[in-house]
């Protein structure tokens, strides 16, 4: 089969044409995605292909975008909002903690939404563009949180997200919409969500990981093979809610060693809730304690001196490794 | 304002009257039980308030969509709901429209087109907004009344789902029961518009102020834009005059409201307003309500007996329906 080289965003773009090809219940929404094709370009074209009537803007107003979405969601459409940026879905938290989240489980009606949300730092945004706000959603019942990392995951997971008969938070870090590119073949199948996978062996420590982050912990390893001789293993969770804890489980039983890393802030952080798992689940497997290599608690900065050291980067994750390994 | 009780059938006012009645017994019961500590969590009435409800829904076809608040029993009885569903509910009982998932005026019944509100106020709007635009998407011809309080006029929420509504020209009647109360905050600390229905300019769509308490001008009136919004796609804002004429919740005393307004509005209490208004006008005689009235109190003893003998939620259910599956 021929392959090509897609970005992170044209995956992206690439799941979402195909749902709206083959499903006429799936409608997408937001701020600026009609004829503009969103800030970041991911739904270019879609308002010419399907319509206004699937494809349309909205003024701006997160409360009615996210509100409304659960009452499509629950009328047989499968919505898929787009927030320009997650940060500014916090204006909304409520539809999605006490909306979205509880509709199933108070009245036993699904609630089809996908809510596509753009994150992460590293390019000047500043502390209102950069947030990374996994643990907030990872904190609410009845939400699935999906986190892709590479073009053809990104691709798989958005199809398998706007499918799931829940609420899912489809996180898409900006940073990689244009830096991160794959070979890909034109046909492809649905990645189900919650399983991890494993994009490094190693055998000397694992990075439990996701997000750009995913691509920094690679650069890592490759770095300190190159520099040590140390194999590690990364293991990119693509799903954080539910995430995969047998794949950790098993990565963590064929290696010892356990770093975690993520773009996000350290204190209450999604690695918070990996080390407690490792701690409860594989203590009597580590040979050292388990380490996190995360944004520490401050707004994102802006400026480009502030940022490298408020963003996690190889350098810090290799660092940490040496650490970890030298235990 | 037309409110000729003529220009429709009697079995028309009958059930309105029987809407308004049956909320009026239940939750006269549910007052009871509550302070007889018979009732698990609050309680919270729409008593005096029947008519909004009741006039509105009443008017809606199958395929509409609501969101009821508060105080909108008669929302829920008029869509079809069974008393023996609400005593359910208040009692927790696994049977119950939520399972013992959620308490009282938390429920919805899909099949009635009626959505479950959340707490949080204002937040049903947008969720109503999204569903009627799905709705007509299918080929529906659904229109949405979208209840809410002068309190919660004030949320964001609110602008956002009226703006959004006005911007898609949804079919919404945002139903206002203005009440006069927030819980303890008057209208004087919530807004400054002579009228909420004034803020309708601002959205660039009609807003109505009219008497709440008045079923059958309110309902007649509300047969009429419901037909005007199905036939041209609009949002209105309609704003519906009352009185909250018991405290927040039970637990709440309500002293903060005057003496003077609440002997008003009791003087204005709405299902007699429109019982002695029926029989005034010979469309049926006082004797009628009585029986009425016997047959709904019927109903309330049976509904509130069955439900307390129902199963309670089975506590290893805990964890079940988080997630619908896939």
């Amino acid at each position: 089969m021929p392959m090509r080289e897609i970005t992170y965003l044209d995956g992206i773009s690439e799941g979402l044409r195909r749902l709206m090809r083959e499903r006429p219940d799936v409608v997408i929404y937001g701020e600026d995605v009609g004829k503009f094709g969103g800030a970041f370009k991911v739904t270019l074209g879609f308002q010419e292909e399907f319509g206004v009537e699937r494809v349309f803007d909205t003024p701006i107003s997160e409360s009615a975008i996210l509100g409304s979405a659960i009452g499509m969601a629950t009328q047989g459409l499968r919505p898929v909002v787009e927030l320009q940026f997650v940060d500014f879905g916090t204006t909304a938290l409520h539809h999605i903690l006490n909306n979205a989240g509880t509709t199933h489980y108070r009245t036993g009606v699904p609630v089809p939404m996908t809510v596509r949300a753009p994150c992460g730092g590293g390019f000047g945004g500043g502390p209102f563009h950069s947030e990374e706000l996994e643990a907030i959603f990872c904190n609410m019942p009845g939400i699935k949180v999906v986190y892709p990392a590479f073009p053809s995951d990104a691709r798989g997971l958005i199809y398998s997200s706007v499918l799931d008969p829940n609420p899912v938070i489809f996180l898409e870090n900006k940073y990689l919409y244009r830096h991160v590119k794959e070979l890909v073949s034109e046909k492809f199948e649905p990645i189900p969500l919650g399983a991890a996978r494993v994009c490094r062996a190693g055998r000397d420590a694992v990075i439990l990981t996701y997000g750009a982050m995913v691509h920094e912990s690679l650069r890592a390893a490759e770095r300190l093979s190159a520099d040590e001789g140390h194999e590690v293993m990364v293991l990119d969770l693509r799903t954080l809610k539910p995430f995969d804890a047998d794949a950790v489980l098993t990565a963590v039983a064929a290696t010892n060693r356990v770093l975690i890393v993520h773009e996000g802030w350290r204190t209450n952080g999604f690695g918070g809730e990996l080390a407690a798992l490792v701690a409860d689940r594989a203590f009597h497997l580590l040979d050292a304690p388990v380490r996190r290599v995360a944004a520490p608690d401050v707004p994102v900065p802006f400026a480009p001196e502030l940022e490298n050291v408020y963003r996690p980067n190889a350098e810090r994750i290799e660092q940490a490794l040496v650490d970890l390994i030298e235990y | 304002m037309n409110s000729d009780t003529k220009s429709l059938p009697k079995g028309a006012w009958v059930d309105l009257v029987r809407c308004m009645q049956l909320s009026r017994l239940i939750e006269d019961r549910l007052v009871r039980l509550y302070h007889q500590g018979r009732i698990f969590g609050g309680v919270y009435t729409g008593i005096g308030q029947e008519a909004v409800g009741a006039a509105t829904a009443m008017a809606s076809g199958k395929n509409d969509l609501l969101s009821p608040l508060i105080r909108d029993m008669t929302v829920h009885l008029a869509r079809g709901q069974t008393a023996l569903n609400i005593f359910r509910q208040y009692l927790g009982r696994a049977t119950g429209p939520t399972r013992g998932r959620d308490g009282n005026v938390h429920h919805g019944s899909a099949a009635q087109g009626v959505y479950a509100m959340i707490s949080h106020l204002g937040a049903m709007l947008p969720v109503l907004v999204g569903g009627v635009m799905a709705r007509r998407r299918q080929g529906r011809d659904t229109i949405g009344l979208g209840y809410i309080g002068d309190g919660a006029t004030s949320t964001g929420d609110f602008h956002e789902s009226v703006n959004f509504a006005a911007v898609f020209d949804v079919p919404v009647i945002f139903v206002i029961e203005n009440n006069k109360y927030a819980y303890s905050t008057p209208n004087s600390t919530q807004f400054r518009c002579a009228r909420l229905a004034d803020r309708a300019a601002g959205y660039g769509i009609e807003g109505i102020t009219t008497d709440g308490n008045d079923a059958i001008a309110l309902h007649l009136l509300a047969r009429e834009l419901i037909a005007s919004i199905r036939a041209k796609p609009r949002p209105i804002l309609l704003e519906c005059d009352t009185l909250r004429m018991r405290g927040h919740g039970e637990h709440d005393d309500s002293s903060y409201v005057p003496k003077e307004l609440k002997e008003h509005y009791a003087a204005r209490d709405p299902l007699r307003l429109i019982r002695d208004r029926l029989v005034k006008d010979g469309v049926a005689k006082a004797a009628e309500w009585d029986v009425l009235e016997r047959d709904c109190l019927a109903v309330v003893d049976r509904a509130y007996h069955e439900a307390l003998a129902d199963p309670r939620p089975d506590p290893s259910t805990l964890t079940e329906g988080v997630y619908a599956d896939a």
